[in-house]
């Protein structure tokens, strides 16, 4: 059950009222300061309940820090609920005109003091069109005093603004709501804890940082990608048994694949720098921890403090290596290569002898795998649900079990790639013993990490994925070309593109032209191949791509445009984020029939012999 | 665990995890064509089924396909028609020796090429169902279940809550694997079926076990029974809760108990009716006459979490009383949204007056260069024809002339590029014919959990203030720059110490 309460060493998304959103860790014993709306204890929010909104509060005479309070939504709507109950009681006067809706507002208790010092009647119908500069009295230099010495969160300041604005009495009700909205964003010193869940953080990432790190990826076309490629949860956590290799054995101590177990397993190629990956785990119930109370006994520790104790904490694995050498000694006379199937929702890591170097800690079901064109994957967004994918020594994470990621040579070319091809390191453990514990823990490294690659890249090829999810910059023709042979049948493609023409050049390769022609044998590079060697073609000039691969392609694009409801005032927004458009790609994987198959249906042959029958099926 | 699971487990559906073959009694979608989609339940052949030696028989104009052909083959198979007498069921006919022999030629030559029928030879042979044979033209694929074929193929009973309004819906209220969503109109199903894919974490093994779970609300007995019959086909009733009720009056509780709701979905008339039941406490806005006051109230939703919900409502005057009524109970984060989804056509577009003419093809100058050179060649025909004088002889060469342009005519017509379609022309995208412009109003909000004085007492005596030691967030430059110093020296101590302990370990092991 996450997101219930804020946890101590979480990030979370602060809302301003200035509409801006900040990004921070939570970590107890700090002050959370929010620039002009002022700095309060990271303790006073911590266990408390996301999406409440505080109000940073004066500090009293006695103590050091600001304390918070909680705003109800009555207080927050103050505005709107005078408006409505003001047309409710004078239903004849139509929204907008002069009606006492704005006093109402001045009897809110944020306006007591408009109530004492102004009297009655501070707005009025008028068409007149107001210069706000021009008729505020008091001067910069005040405001800034007044900011300085204001209290009550602000709201001292937004009244007294109000108070002397020169044209108040001249203003439209709308106007004057406005101008009390612009200056409430300004002053009052609230603010609003959001969980950082892949809605809040693409959101972020999109509106206030740089929106083509995520490849401009909006909310609409995130869910349509994760729906078309049909992502969620893929079964119950299944585990190879250990092998319980010994330090001896070489190759022949791996696990080997047990093909029907995998299920449940998608391919994704991300270049949004993790925010797919994150946005399927969380489809997939991978991205977050459970609350735990062990857990969060662990999560006690500064987590900056471990990044940089990284290479301390490599030498505390060499340590515990040393235990491991000891163990697997015992265990020596039970190693067998037979491996059985093991069903346990959770991984038991503490209370069971530690795995030995060939023991596959990936399970065989629910998992992604990540294809990624670098030598290492970037997925840096990921820190920000504790996952750091280039830690060597993690503290327990779903993701740990069930994120796989193999490079394109690992993939295509894996005789190419060092750590798959390099055979494993073997050593007698009386050698062991005599080396020294930096070069022991490197050795008992470089075995797990041997089995670790062994695995992803022999499960990758093995195939039959669950279905292929893409936003890369890469070309997404070359990304099928050798993804789609992966695909087990019927599973569903979707590739996100920011940009129409890639996609388009994309589904014209699998153009009821080309996949006429290729069933009628007009191309004569198939001739004499099999289905199997159909199935990984090449791909010529003519065609990149094997037509009959993918059914029902099709590409689309969703926009959700945002409008604004209040009482007689409802519109749809002036402005909206622009840019990128982004853009769909879908199919589902077909297994063609082999040999020449023809359309149902009448059609004219053409007088050209060699032409093309009319496509006719679809 | 492991080994009483297999017997109580219940079957999982095919929408959830279809396997990698077709199985019998399960879900599957022929596609047809390209966005003609149909819906069967397979079934495996157990002697005649409706006059039909074959067994049960989809018929198309694409042609016949029993379902012995589309059983356990791979998903997405591409399926051959086949040769299926339609036409004498029910009579019976004598088939001559001659008949039965070509028929069988006909399925031995067809063999090699199908291999589903190879599959099913066996089977068919056990139940004395006749085997089916390959017709010479004609295909349909054989694809799994999932939310979007099902919403663009199931049977219509309401309007259906298409994939682009749906995927954002479900994205924004949060629905993850083991959350429990309330859904209220059920209508045709497309939203549940998408909504339990996106909360499933597996079937409940008993009824304390909590997992995944879409609590749906339908007040029409019709279209009530007929999404049970739908659920329990697709094997679903673990994981749907249907209920027969008009939640305005009879709320959201299931005997009494709450669902314990962390995500809503309304697709009801009237939204701001049943917002009351959907309170933390007993609301005093929107309260009911003669409504019992004095039980107790139980709140229908996760006491534990912050509640999304949305409501979906194709009226905009629908929307104002819904915001309304939100604001009233003490939603936040109320925002509006409108989806506008657009499908794209590839298409090439071929102009040129090198092309015949033909469906798609505009025969006329694809550039101005082509343009000027008819128009010349147009203009030295007039010329010459001018040029000539009207005698009998000349009758002759200007038949002659006229032959040969019509053979340099009929040469360019030997090799017209027309003979690559895929290639050809400027490959250009398109909008449908038809685009839907409003679907409905999109109203998201948030109900934060409830928060008391004595929780915020726990919570300020479990983390006291006042022993803060940095600041996070925005701070000005100086203390940045001090913190980085900070930070630079620690680093620098560590490495001193590390290189301490090194040197103690290397003197131990000496």
């Amino acid at each position: 059950m996450h997101h219930s309460v804020i946890k101590p060493n979480s990030w979370v998304a602060l809302k301003l009222p200035s509409g801006v959103t900040r990004v921070i860790q939570v970590t107890p014993n700090t002050s959370i300061s929010l620039g002009k709306y002022g700095t309060f204890p990271a303790n006073l929010i911590l266990e408390r309940p996301y999406y409440l909104t505080f109000e940073v509060q004066d500090k009293l005479p006695e103590e050091s820090f600001s304390r918070l309070r909680v705003v109800p939504p009555s207080e927050l709507y103050a505005d709107v609920f005078a408006e409505e109950d003001a047309e409710c009681a004078n239903p004849a006067a139509g929204p907008g005109s002069n009606n006492d809706a704005v006093i109402a507002t001045a009897e809110d208790e944020e306006f007591k003091l408009v109530d004492a010092e102004s009297g009655n009647v501070i707005a009025r119908s008028t068409q007149e069109v107001i210069d706000e500069n021009a008729r505020q009295k008091l001067t910069q230099a005040e405001i800034e005093e007044l900011k300085r010495d204001g209290t009550n969160a602000g709201k001292d300041v937004i009244a007294k603004l109000l108070l002397s604005h020169a044209a108040l009495d001249q203003k439209t009700s709308f106007s004057l709501s406005k101008y009390k909205l612009l200056k409430t964003k300004k002053y009052i010193r609230r603010f609003q804890v959001l969980p950082i869940d892949v809605p809040t953080f693409s959101n972020w990432q999109l509106e206030e940082r740089d929106a083509s790190k995520i490849l401009d990826i909006r909310a609409e076309m995130m869910g349509l990608v994760g729906c078309w490629g049909n992502v969620h949860y893929g079964g119950e956590d299944v585990f190879l048994e250990d092998p319980k290799a010994t330090t001896e054995q070489g190759e022949e101590a791996l696990a080997p694949l047990q093909e029907d177990l995998l299920a449940g397993r998608w391919l994704v190629v991300d270049d949004t720098g993790g925010l797919l990956v994150a946005a399927m785990a969380e489809r997939m119930g991978v991205l977050y921890k459970e609350d735990d109370e062990s857990e969060e006994a662990a999560e006690e520790e500064d987590t900056t403090e471990k990044a940089e104790e990284e290479t301390e904490q490599k030498q505390e694995s060499e340590m515990t290596s040393q235990k491991d050498i000891d163990m697997t000694d015992g265990q020596q006379q039970e190693s067998t290569s037979e491996t059985t199937l093991a069903r346990h929702p959770k991984r038991p890591r503490d209370n069971k002898p530690r795995d030995s170097d060939f023991a596959v800690p990936f399970s065989q079901t629910n998992t992604i795998t990540v294809l990624h064109g670098a030598s290492q994957p970037n997925l840096s967004f990921l820190n920000y649900w504790n996952f750091d994918v280039t830690a060597p020594q993690h503290p327990p994470h779903p993701l740990l079990n069930h994120l796989l990621t193999l490079s394109w040579l690992q993939l295509l070319k894996p005789e190419l790639d060092t750590s798959y091809s390099t055979p494993p390191l073997t050593a007698d453990p009386e050698t062991l013993s005599t080396w020294k514990p930096s070069r022991r823990g490197n050795f008992h490294r470089k075995r797990r990490r041997y089995a670790k690659v062994r695995h992803i890249v022999d499960s990758t090829r093995a195939g039959n994925f669950s279905g292929l999810v893409c936003a890369s910059t890469m070309d997404p023709i070359s990304i099928l070309k050798h993804a789609l042979p992966l695909l087990a049948g019927g599973a569903p493609v979707a590739i996100y593109s920011p940009s129409l023409e890639p996609l388009a050049t994309l589904a014209d390769c699998f153009s009821v032209a080309r996949r006429t022609a290729w069933n009628s044998g007009l191309v004569p590079e198939t001739q004499g191949k099999t289905a199997e060697e159909l199935e990984k073609w090449e791909g010529s000039e003519q065609f990149p791509l094997n037509p009959t691969l993918l059914l029902g392609t099709s590409i689309q694009t969703s926009r959700a445009r945002r409008w604004q409801v209040l009482p007689g005032r409802t519109h749809p927004l002036m402005t909206e984020r622009g840019g990128a458009d982004g853009f769909i790609f879908t199919g589902w994987r077909a297994k063609p029939a082999e040999g020449k198959i023809a359309a149902k249906g009448k059609f004219k042959r053409r007088k050209v012999e060699e032409s093309v029958s009319t496509p006719a099926s679809a | 665990m492991a080994n009483n699971m297999t017997s109580t487990q219940p079957t999982v559906s095919p929408f959830l995890e279809p396997g990698l073959r077709t199985k019998p009694r399960s879900l599957a979608i022929l596609q047809l064509s390209r966005d003609n989609l149909l819906p069967i339940y397979l079934q495996e052949p157990s002697g005649e089924h409706d006059g039909y030696a074959e067994g049960a028989v989809v018929n198309t104009r694409y042609g016949s396909f029993p379902h012995s052909t589309m059983l356990n083959v791979p998903w997405g198979s591409q399926i051959r028609a086949s040769k299926v007498d339609t036409g004498s069921r029910g009579r019976k006919r004598k088939r001559g020796p001659k008949d039965e022999a070509s028929r069988d030629d006909a399925a031995e030559e067809n063999q090699p090429e199908t291999t589903t029928d190879n599959n099913n030879k066996d089977a068919s042979e056990a139940t004395g169902v006749k085997q089916a044979v390959a017709d010479d033209s004609g295909f349909i694929h054989v694809l799994p279940p999932t939310p979007e074929l099902w919403t663009q193929s199931l049977p219509h009973r309401t309007q259906v809550v298409y994939t682009p309004d749906y995927s954002y819906i479900l994205h924004r209220i949060r629905a993850r694997p083991g959350s429990t969503i309330i859904e209220a109109g059920a209508g045709s199903g497309s939203f549940t079926h998408a909504s339990v894919r996106a909360v499933y974490n597996g079937y409940p093994s008993s009824a304390e076990n909590k997992k995944g779970k879409v609590f749906s609300f339908e007040y029409h007995e019709e279209r009530f029974h007929k999404m049970k019959k739908e659920l329990t086909d697709h094997d679903l009733d673990g994981l749907v809760h249907l209920t027969h009720r008009d939640v305005y009056n009879g709320g959201f509780l299931i005997d009494g108990k709450s669902p314990g709701a962390d995500a809503i979905f309304l697709d009801l008339p009237k939204p701001w009716e049943a917002l009351p039941h959907l309170s933390r406490s007993r609301p005093t806005f929107g309260a009911k006459e003669g409504e019992d006051t004095t039980a107790e109230w139980v709140s229908p939703l996760n006491p534990k979490r912050a509640v999304h919900i949305c409501t979906f409502s194709p009226c905009i005057e629908q929307v104002t009383r819904t915001v309304s009524a939100m604001r009233r109970l003490g939603w936040v984060d109320i925002d509006m949204v409108e989806i506008a989804n657009r499908k794209l056509h590839t298409i090439r577009d071929r102009v040129g007056l090198h092309y015949q003419t033909d469906r798609g093809v505009n025969v006329s100058p694809h550039d101005v260069e082509e343009a000027l050179e008819r128009l010349a060649e147009i203009e030295e025909r007039v010329r010459e024809q001018a040029a000539r004088p009207r005698d009998a002889e000349d009758a002759d060469t200007d038949m002659k002339n006229g032959d040969d342009a019509a053979a340099k005519k009929e040469e360019d017509k030997e090799q017209p590029p027309y003979q690559t379609p895929w290639i050809d022309g400027r490959l250009i995208t398109k909008g449908e014919p038809e685009i839907k412009t409003h679907t409905s109003y999109l109203v998201f909000a948030v109900l934060p959990r409830e928060w008391t004085e004595e929780d915020e007492a726990a919570a300020f005596a479990k983390y006291p203030c006042g022993k803060e030691k940095a600041v996070v967030g925005s701070i000005d430059k100086q203390t940045r720059k001090k913190e980085r110093r900070e930070q630079l020296q620690k680093i620098g101590d560590r490495k001193a110490r590390r290189k301490e302990r090194d040197a103690k370990i290397a003197e131990a092991v000496e």
